[in-house]
């Protein structure tokens, strides 16, 4: 079988040409996935708002009494009312092929795989590939001449409609103001899932047209709310979430504040929390007990976040979201807990399978480690030279 | 025959290699479609590589899940709750596991994942099984390939590895009780018959069978009293195979007590009744004394020179001519006591007379006469007249052991003769010899008894010979190896998994050992030498009648 990333050699050669390369050992290796990527989001998010990840407000209406902040969910299975019909997911990773250096400043060089899908349920539970996408990426923060030249080459090898292939400088835009503390190679990453984010974003536009109040898109993690804002009839479901969040409810005397690990404890099986408002109203939270405690580790495990941006036609005349809605989408959530990837992903006591199931889609697209890493050779000096 | 032509030649499914589960040369791996039904045995078809097509026959269907294991499967029954359906469905296939049979153009690179699989046609079934390439006059119907999309193919053998000179002799096994294995017999001898008579060679075969249980072949040139329903007429037609009785039968009763047959019913045609005098016997006792334990050879040699004694009229058997002389006169008995004969001590000679007298006068059927009526034939002689186109059956249901044994070692060593020595223009170019219970002639661990060794030179002889052995029994475990190990058809009816997994199955994949287990009445497997793999097929009832068991 021939290679299918040919053409990648001569990215290899340009950056060779143009910096000092040194190259990672052996031919490349690749880069561990955080499994607690969303909970960092979270908390880079939570950290932009007003009062950096204190929540005082609710989402809801009737807004509730904040001494009863739980509310039953019973579950609602498909068969009664089908609301989730789109699941989208995205995934990635990233090689760390090298480090090039131009003059007194070095980069890290990393090569990424990025990928989504949607996947779509039929009315008897069977799922579809409803749309996918995949991109390979290198990142990097070269020098100007160096990233347009890249950036010509990038064209060449779009045009030859092998791979999706594109140039990233890492530096160029600041990804999330957030991630300044993080390393160069963290600051890469973080560019690399932005650029996922992206491919998300593309991907749910397959499905405009296609959802409406009865037919809902559930998005894995955050509903990024910069990106996802005019988008109806989504949510972001999160598994992992910041246990950061402290929540101040009612005012003067009475008033109670909380962590957000006392609130989960105590919150009941087939409950949910209070729906609460972040990001200046703009976008709603709340929480929802997929499992019963005695059945996980953790008091913590078994519970999803959910978010949801707020839009008109989700609110009653107060501009808060209608409480109907939020209990319909909690207790079709529910519904969604089986069956699990149990055994197969430690994330199962609130992964949702359709969500699984893109991942893996995703997962089975992408070129493998061998395929990747063989593909990807540094030339000699010398050879550069004479190229 | 399938629904529409699209429904057979629309894909089912498509290959699939992984890193752990490759494709090879001997094997593939599909998984099925929605709602395709497809069962062990079904023969399926891919393309390959050079525009040709790789044939497999499927052994076995799994269905995987991506549950990691049983444990995840009840957690997401909500713990247990059996009565929970999930919202989404868990993701899960059915693997078809397929071993090649063959390619069209003779290509055995391993089947590449990604391809579409179909339906064999009956005419790539034919392709598969090499079929094609048997000349048309040599193709002997063995039954019906069926496929789950009810297609089905008819299952040629080839007559050169069926009747030699290639190969030869069919073996059957399977439990009992199924009313398979004789009637399989039956009609494979059936289909023979018939092959030839199309070719104009009816004369140069004959038949000669042996019942041993009740009536089961005493009426097969009766035809069935009870017409054959649709379906069986049906394949019968299908296999292009007349429904029809034997014609030119003779049956040999074994003569009882009183004289008359010893039989479980006598024939309606024509029948005569055997008998063993000593005289016919002489040059036989040999076979009488198969299965008496005689770890030393005393006895055997005993046999031998009392043998040699009678037959070349020696002096001291000159006044022996009947069972009785024989077991209280001289040169064996005299004085009211067992004599020393020759070298052989008299203990030997009373271990003889002992078992002598117990097999001729008090445990015998009635078999063994001083002196034979005049309608009494000596079986031997008879055999010596067989014809072609003749089918004899000899019952020897309601005999002893030993007296099965006698006639089934006569048989045998006659026809041996009669096709090593005879020197007749009328003898049959082929005589195709049926037992049933091989396991009793041929037993698996005892070497060196007179019968077993008339087996085996028939077994590996035969087919230069023109003897065909077509035998069946319960085991193959408990027969020969080498009588079985020479037989270029193999026929496997449905068996215990204890028997299947001996070692006497391992020319059988694990899996296809499985689906032995679970054959219904009138489903075998047949597995000829030039096959790859062996087949199912199903064949008609006889079209003769049979007695109730």
């Amino acid at each position: 079988m021939p290679n299918p990333l040919v053409g990648l050699g001569a990215v290899f050669e340009l950056i060779r040409q143009n910096a000092k390369v040194l190259p990672a050992t052996g031919h490349a290796f690749e880069d561990l996935e955080k499994p607690d990527i969303d909970e960092v989001d979270d908390l880079l998010y939570h950290k932009d708002e007003e009062g950096g990840g204190r929540i005082s407000a609710f989402a809801e209406s009737p807004e509730p009494d904040h001494h009863a902040i739980y509310f039953p969910t019973p579950k609602i299975h498909r068969n009664q009312d089908h609301l989730f019909r789109f699941f989208v997911d995205g995934s990635f990773r990233t090689y760390m092929i090298g480090t090039g250096v131009e003059g007194t400043r070095s980069f890290p060089i990393q090569l990424a795989q990025i990928g989504g899908a949607v996947v779509n349920r039929e009315d008897d539970g069977s799922l579809k590939r409803h749309s996918s996408s995949f991109k390979i990426l290198l990142v990097l923060a070269p020098s100007d001449t160096l990233y347009n030249r890249l950036k010509t080459l990038e064209s060449v090898l779009n045009n030859l409609g092998r791979f999706s292939f594109q140039v990233i400088n890492y530096k160029a835009e600041t990804v999330h103001p957030g991630l300044d503390f993080l390393d160069e190679r963290n600051k890469a990453g973080g560019k690399i899932r932005h650029e996922m984010h992206l491919l998300e974003v593309d991907l749910i536009k397959t499905t405009d047209g296609q959802r409406n109040e009865n037919s809902w898109l559930i998005l894995d993690g955050a509903v990024k709310l910069a990106d996802f804002i005019n988008k109806p009839y989504i949510i972001g479901v999160a598994k992992s979430f910041s246990k950061n969040l402290e929540f101040h409810l009612g005012h003067g005397r009475g008033s109670r504040k909380a962590d957000i690990t006392s609130i989960l404890a105590s919150l009941p099986h087939e409950h949910r929390t209070a729906a609460f408002s972040t990001y200046g109203g703009k976008v709603a939270f709340w929480f929802v007990r997929l499992r019963e405690q005695k059945e996980v580790d953790y008091p913590l495990m078994g519970v999803v976040k959910v978010e949801i941006p707020v839009r008109p036609e989700y609110c009653d005349h107060t501009g808060k979201i209608r409480k109907e809605l939020i209990d319909r989408l909690s207790s079709a959530l529910v519904a969604e807990r089986n069956v699990c990837p149990y055994g197969a992903d430690t994330r199962w006591h609130c992964h949702l399978y359709p969500i699984y199931m893109a991942e893996k889609i995703i997962k089975t697209g992408f070129y493998s480690k061998e395929v990747l890493t063989g593909a990807i050779k540094w030339p000699k000096p010398q050879e550069a030279e004479n190229a | 025959m399938p629904e529409t032509q699209d429904e057979q030649t629309k894909p089912i499914g498509k290959t699939s290699a992984t890193d752990r589960d490759p494709n090879t040369s001997d094997k593939f791996n599909f998984w099925l479609g929605s709602g395709v039904i497809v069962n062990p045995f079904d023969i399926v078809e891919v393309p390959q590589v050079g525009d040709s097509k790789t044939y497999g026959l499927v052994t076995m269907l799994e269905h995987r899940t991506d549950a990691p294991n049983h444990l995840s499967n009840y957690i997401s029954s909500n713990f247990g709750e059996v009565e929970e359906e999930p919202n989404t469905p868990r993701q899960g296939t059915t693997l078809a596991k397929v071993n090649v049979l063959s390619n069209s153009k003779d290509i055995y690179m391993p089947v590449p994942s990604e391809r579409q699989v179909q339906f064999a046609s009956a005419e790539g079934i034919w392709e598969a099984l090499g079929i094609k390439d048997i000349p048309e006059k040599n193709r002997i119907p063995a039954g019906l390939v069926k496929m789950s999309t009810g297609t089905s193919a008819v299952a040629y053998l080839d007559s050169r590895y069926l009747l030699g000179p290639d190969g030869a002799h069919v073996n059957i096994t399977g439990i009992s009780g199924l009313a398979t294995k004789t009637s399989y017999s039956m009609f494979l001898i059936q289909s023979i018959l018939q092959t030839a008579e199309k070719n104009n060679e009816a004369e140069k075969i004959a038949v000669i069978i042996l019942n041993v249980k009740h009536g089961d072949l005493l009426q097969i040139d009766v035809a069935v009293s009870d017409n054959l329903s649709d379906s069986e007429l049906s394949k019968w037609r299908e296999l292009g195979v007349e429904p029809k009785p034997f014609q030119k039968v003779r049956y040999f009763l074994p003569r009882g007590r009183d004289g008359t047959a010893n039989s479980h019913l006598e024939p309606v045609s024509l029948a005569s009744i055997y008998a063993y005098d000593l005289d016919c016997t002489a040059d036989k006792l040999g076979f009488m004394f198969n299965d008496i334990s005689d770890p030393s050879g005393a006895l055997q040699s005993l046999v031998g020179d009392i043998m040699h004694g009678i037959i070349g009229r020696e002096a001291a058997f000159r006044n022996v001519d009947t069972w009785d002389r024989l077991l209280n006169g001289e040169p064996l008995f005299k004085d009211g006591k067992t004599q020393k004969f020759g070298d052989h001590y008299s203990s030997t000679v009373g271990k003889f007379r002992r078992h002598l007298r117990r097999m001729v006068k008090t445990r015998s059927s009635g078999l063994f006469v001083d002196n034979r009526n005049t309608s009494e034939v000596v079986l031997s002689e008879e055999i010596f007249e067989i014809k072609g186109g003749d089918v004899f059956v000899v019952d020897i249901a309601k005999l002893y052991d030993h007296e099965q044994l006698l006639v089934f070692g006569d048989l045998l060593n006659t026809v041996y003769e009669l096709k090593s020595e005879g020197e007749s223009e009328d003898i049959p170019d082929k005589i195709i010899f049926f037992v049933d219970e091989l396991n009793k002639y041929a037993p698996k661990g005892r070497e060196g008894s007179p019968i077993l060794e008339h087996v085996l030179d028939i077994a590996e002889r035969g087919r230069s010979l023109g003897v065909i052995l077509i035998s069946a029994q319960q085991f193959m475990s408990a027969v020969h190896p080498r009588v079985t190990g020479n037989c270029a058809t193999k026929v496997l009816g449905r068996s215990g998994s204890s028997e299947v997994f001996q070692p006497d199955y391992r020319f059988l994949d694990d899996d296809i050992k499985i689906n032995m287990t679970r054959l219904s009445q009138g489903e075998l497997i047949l597995c000829p030498n030039t096959y790859r793999q062996p087949v199912k097929i199903e064949f008609p009832r006889p079209a003769f009648k049979q007695q109730q068991a």
